[in-house]
C-alpha cells in the first residue's frame, strides 16, 4: 500500500455540560466548545488545523453534550470545509481513552493509518503535519505533544530518541519541565492497548475478591471496568517501553479553562491571523469606519460607529452595535450586544444580548488567572448609563443600576 | 372570580436555587411557592388564576397541569414580551380578567407568604364600596419600604410615601390587592408602576382602601427572608395546632418533615426546619432554621443552621454548614467541611472549607 494513500482521521474531545463549571457564567447558555475565540467557535480552531493535514478523511467530535447542541454547527462546518465532521455523544463517562475505544468502529471506518486526538480546550498553533512526520519517524504506537513550561511538567522524554520515558499526572514535586499539550497521534494499536487495560483491570478486580483489605486499598476501585483514562491508564504504564514518543513544540500554548483564559486565547488567535489570514482582521482609520488599533475581529453584520476606537485585541460578534465615541480594549463582545455612546469596555467579556449604557465603564485589571481578573457579563445583562463595573462577574439577566467592584452578582 | 399572580422574571434574588427551577416552583415549607397562593385562592372561590410570567411559562404551566385537575381551577399564563412593571401586566391580561360579571379580581405578588385572608378582604372590599382594596402589613422599619398612609378607622388611603425619612406610618404594601374591573381602564399597556402611578390616582379620588393584614407576612424572594418566612409560617401552623408539624423526642420547636423522609438515631431537628420528600438525615445530625429540599442526604454528625440545602445535594459527615449557606441543586459538601455563608452554584463539589461568605461558581 502506498504511504500517500493512507488516510488519517481526527478526534476532538469536547467534554460535556456538568464538567466545566469553571467556564461559568458563559457556559450557562452555550457549550464551551462553541464559545467564540477571535470570532470563531473554540472548536473551530483545532478543526481548521486538522483540515490542513493531507489525506484527512473525517473529523469526529466526542463529548457529553446533547446532540442537538452541535447539529447546526457540525453541518455548517462540514459544508464549509468540505469534509465530514461528526458529533458522537458518549452515553456514560468512560474516560478520555474509554470514549475513544467505545467509538472505535466508527473511527476506523475509513481504515485510517493514524488517528489524531485533540482536546478542544487547547489553544496553540496545532503543528499537526510536522507532528505526524515525527510520529512516522519514531515508529511507535503514539506520540504526545509536549512543551517546556514553568509549571510542574508531567512528561520525561529522552533528549535524543524523544521516547516518552515517564509520565505522572499532576505532580506535586518537580519531575520535569515538559508539560502535556493535549495533542496526540496514535496508530490503531491504541485500541488494543486500551482493551488490555480494561481486561487487566477486570482480572485485578476478580483477584481482589479474595481480600477486602486490598480492595479498600485499590486506587482504581472507584472506576468501572470500561472507564479508561488516557493519561493515568495509557501514558503512564506504556511510558519507557519504546511505544510512546514526544513531539516538542515551541509555539504558544494555553489551556482554555476559564472565561479569563478565553479572552487571552482569543488574543493569541487574533495575532496569529495577522500571519495566516490577515483579511479576517478589521482595519479602519476613524474616517469612514472606526479607528482600529492592533488585532481586531469585527463580524460583517456588526455596526461600529466611525467615532468609536476599537482595539487592541477585540473580537466583536454578530449584530453588535457600537455607538459613537465608544472605546473597546482587550475584550470579547458577543452577539446582539449594544454598546452605547461614549461607553468604555476594557479587559472584559460582554455576554449575548447585553447592553452597555452611555458613559458607563466596564473594566478589569486584566489578570487572566485571577478569579475576578476579567470582568464577565453573562447573557442579557443591562449596565445602565454612567454605571461603573470593575473586576466583577455578573450572572445572566441582571440589571446594574449601581456601580460595583470586586463582586460576583448572582 | 379571578386572580392574577405577578410572577415576573428570572428570580435572580433566589439564585442559585432559581438556576435550576423557575421561582414559582421552588418549594417553601415543602410545597411550591405558587401552590400556597393558588390553594388559598381556590378556597375563597376563585375559578381562574392567570400567571403574569416572563420566564419559562411552559415549565410552570406543565407542572401546574396536574393541580388544575386536582383543585378544579383553571390556570393560564400571560407572557410579557417586554418588562411591563407592576401594573402593565394587568393591562396585558385584561381580556382574561374581565368576564362581564363585574366581580372584582385579586392581584398577588408571587413572593408573598401570609395567611391569605382573602374572604375577609372580600368582605372588607364590599363593605367600603370603593374601587380598590390593598392589603397592608405593619413593619418595624417602615423607612426601608413604601409606606401607605391611611385613616386608621376606615382604612381609606391618603397617599403613598416611598422610603420616608420621617415617620409617616408603619404600614407597607403587602402585595395583595382586590380590584374592581374599572381599575383596568386606568392602566395602559406600557411599563407602569401600580404604587407610583395607579394607586395614588385612585387614592386621590378617595376610592382606595387598605386592610391591615392579620397574622404574619413575608416577601420570600431572597434567601434571608425565605428562612425567616419559614419561621413565621411554621409558627402560624403551631397556633392553629396543625397536625402537619412533626413530633417526637428528636424534634424541637416547629418542624415539618415529609412523610417519605428518613431521620436517623440521635438527631436533634428544629426549630424552624422543613425537610422535603425522599431526604435521608443520618444519625447524630443537628438541624435548625433550615430548609432541606427533595432528595438531599445529610450524613452523620453534621450540624446545619440558617441555611438552604438544594435538591439532591449531599452534606458529608461532621460538616458544619451555617450562616446563610445556600447550596444549589446537586452540590456535594465533603466530610468535615465548614461552610460559613457559602453560596454554591449547582453541580459543584466542595472540598475545602469556606470561612467567610463567598459565592462558589
Amino acid at each position: 500500500m502506498e504511504i500517500s494513500e493512507q488516510k488519517v482521521v481526527a478526534v476532538i474531545m469536547v467534554g460535556g455540560p456538568t464538567k466545566g463549571t469553571r467556564f461559568r457564567p458563559l457556559s450557562f447558555n452555550t457549550p464551551k466548545p462553541l464559545f467564540p475565540l477571535a470570532g470563531q467557535p473554540m472548536v473551530h480552531h483545532p478543526i481548521s488545523a486538522c483540515k490542513r493535514i493531507s489525506n484527512l478523511a473525517q473529523i469526529f467530535l466526542i463529548g457529553f453534550f446533547e446532540e442537538r447542541e452541535f447539529t447546526l454547527y457540525v453541518s455548517s462546518i462540514s459544508n464549509e470545509l468540505k469534509i465530514p465532521v461528526r458529533y458522537l455523544k458518549e452515553d456514560k463517562p468512560r474516560g478520555s481513552a474509554g470514549g475513544l475505544y467505545y467509538f472505535r468502529n466508527i473511527i476506523m471506518e475509513d481504515n485510517p493509518s493514524h488517528i489524531f486526538l485533540l482536546n478542544c480546550d487547547v489553544c496553540c498553533s496545532f503543528p499537526l503535519t510536522n507532528m505526524l512526520e515525527a510520529h512516522k519517524r519514531y515508529g511507535g504506537m503514539g506520540t504526545v505533544s509536549a512543551e517546556t513550561a514553568n509549571q510542574f511538567g508531567e512528561l520525561v522524554a529522552d533528549p535524543i530518541t524523544k521516547e516518552l520515558l515517564h509520565y505522572t499526572e499532576k505532580p506535586e514535586t518537580f519531575v520535569s519541565d515538559l508539560i502535556n499539550c493535549g495533542l496526540y497521534i496514535f496508530t490503531p494499536d491504541i485500541f488494543t492497548a486500551i482493551q488490555e487495560v480494561s481486561t487487566h483491570r477486570e482480572d485485578q478486580a476478580n483477584l481482589r475478591h479474595l481480600s477486602t483489605f486490598e480492595a479498600l486499598q485499590s486506587p482504581t476501585r472507584a472506576f468501572p471496568l470500561d472507564f479508561v483514562r488516557l493519561d493515568q491508564d495509557i501514558l503512564s504504564p506504556f511510558a519507557g517501553k519504546k511505544q510512546l514518543y514526544t513531539y516538542e513544540t515551541m509555539d504558544f500554548w494555553e489551556q482554555i479553562k476559564t472565561p479569563g483564559m478565553s479572552l487571552k486565547c482569543s488574543g493569541l488567535y487574533l495575532s496569529q491571523f495577522r500571519f495566516t489570514s490577515p483579511d479576517l482582521l478589521a482595519g479602519g482609520d476613524g474616517t469612514r469606519s472606526a479607528l482600529i488599533v492592533g488585532d481586531v475581529y469585527v463580524h460583517p453584520s456588526a455596526k461600529v460607529h466611525p467615532t468609536a476606537k476599537i482595539g487592541p485585541n477585540v473580537s466583536i460578534s454578530a449584530n453588535v452595535r457600537v455607538g459613537a465615541g465608544a472605546r473597546l480594549i482587550n475584550c470579547i463582545v458577543l452577539d446582539d450586544v449594544e454598546v452605547q455612546e461614549n461607553a468604555v469596555v476594557i479587559n472584559s467579556i460582554v455576554g449575548w444580548k447585553s447592553s452597555i449604557g452611555k458613559w458607563s465603564r466596564v473594566q478589569a485589571d486584566g489578570d487572566y488567572n485571577a478569579k475576578l481578573g476579567i470582568t464577565i457579563l453573562g447573557e442579557a445583562v443591562m449596565v445602565e448609563d454612567e454605571v461603573v463595573v470593575i473586576n466583577s462577574i455578573v450572572l445572566p439577566n441582571k440589571t446594574l443600576n449601581l456601580s460595583v467592584q470586586d463582586e460576583i452578582i448572582l | 372570580m379571578k386572580a392574577l399572580i405577578l410572577v415576573g422574571g428570572f428570580g435572580t434574588r433566589l439564585r442559585p436555587l432559581t438556576l435550576s427551577v423557575p421561582k414559582p416552583l421552588v418549594e417553601f415549607a415543602n410545597k411550591p411557592m405558587i401552590l400556597h397562593q393558588i390553594e388559598a385562592l381556590k378556597a375563597v372561590g376563585v375559578t381562574e388564576v392567570i400567571l403574569a410570567i416572563n420566564y419559562q411559562p411552559e415549565v410552570v404551566l406543565n407542572f401546574l397541569k396536574e393541580f388544575e385537575a386536582k383543585l378544579g381551577i383553571t390556570i393560564s399564563c400571560s407572557q410579557e414580551k417586554e418588562p411591563l412593571g407592576t401594573a402593565g401586566p394587568l393591562a396585558l391580561a385584561r381580556d382574561k380578567l374581565i368576564d362581564g360579571s363585574g366581580e372584582p379580581f385579586f392581584v398577588l405578588n408571587s413572593d408573598v407568604i401570609c395567611e391569605y385572608p382573602f374572604k375577609e378582604m372580600f368582605e372588607f372590599h364590599k363593605g367600603h364600596g370603593g374601587e380598590a382594596s390593598i392589603m397592608v402589613t405593619k413593619v418595624d422599619e417602615p423607612s426601608k419600604y413604601g409606606v401607605v398612609v391611611m385613616e386608621e378607622t376606615t382604612g381609606k388611603v391618603d397617599k403613598f410615601v416611598e422610603k420616608p425619612k420621617l415617620f409617616v406610618g408603619n404600614k407597607i404594601n403587602a402585595g395583595i390587592y382586590l380590584l374592581n374591573p374599572s381599575v383596568l381602564n386606568r392602566i395602559e399597556l406600557k411599563p407602569t408602576s401600580i404604587e407610583k402611578e395607579i394607586f395614588p390616582k385612585i387614592a386621590a379620588e378617595e376610592k382606595l382602601y387598605a386592610m391591615v393584614l392579620p397574622g404574619f407576612w413575608m416577601d420570600i424572594g431572597q434567601p434571608r427572608d425565605y428562612i425567616e418566612g419559614l419561621r413565621l409560617y411554621l409558627d402560624a401552623l403551631r397556633k392553629k395546632s396543625s397536625t402537619k408539624l412533626a413530633t417526637g423526642p428528636h424534634i424541637v420547636g416547629n418542624v415539618l418533615v415529609h412523610e417519605s423522609a428518613k431521620i436517623g438515631e440521635g438527631c436533634l431537628i428544629g426549630p424552624d426546619v422543613a425537610i422535603g420528600p425522599g431526604c435521608v438525615v443520618e444519625a447524630g445530625v443537628r438541624l435548625s432554621r433550615c430548609t432541606v429540599m427533595r432528595g438531599v442526604r445529610i450524613k452523620q454528625h453534621t450540624c446545619i443552621s440558617s441555611s438552604i440545602i438544594g435538591w439532591h445535594s449531599t452534606v458529608g459527615q461532621w460538616a458544619r454548614v451555617e450562616n446563610m449557606t445556600i447550596l444549589g441543586e446537586d452540590v456535594h459538601v465533603c466530610d468535615e467541611i465548614y461552610s460559613n455563608g457559602g453560596v454554591i452554584l449547582p453541580h459543584k463539589e466542595i472540598k475545602s472549607s469556606i470561612l467567610k461568605p463567598e459565592i462558589v461558581m
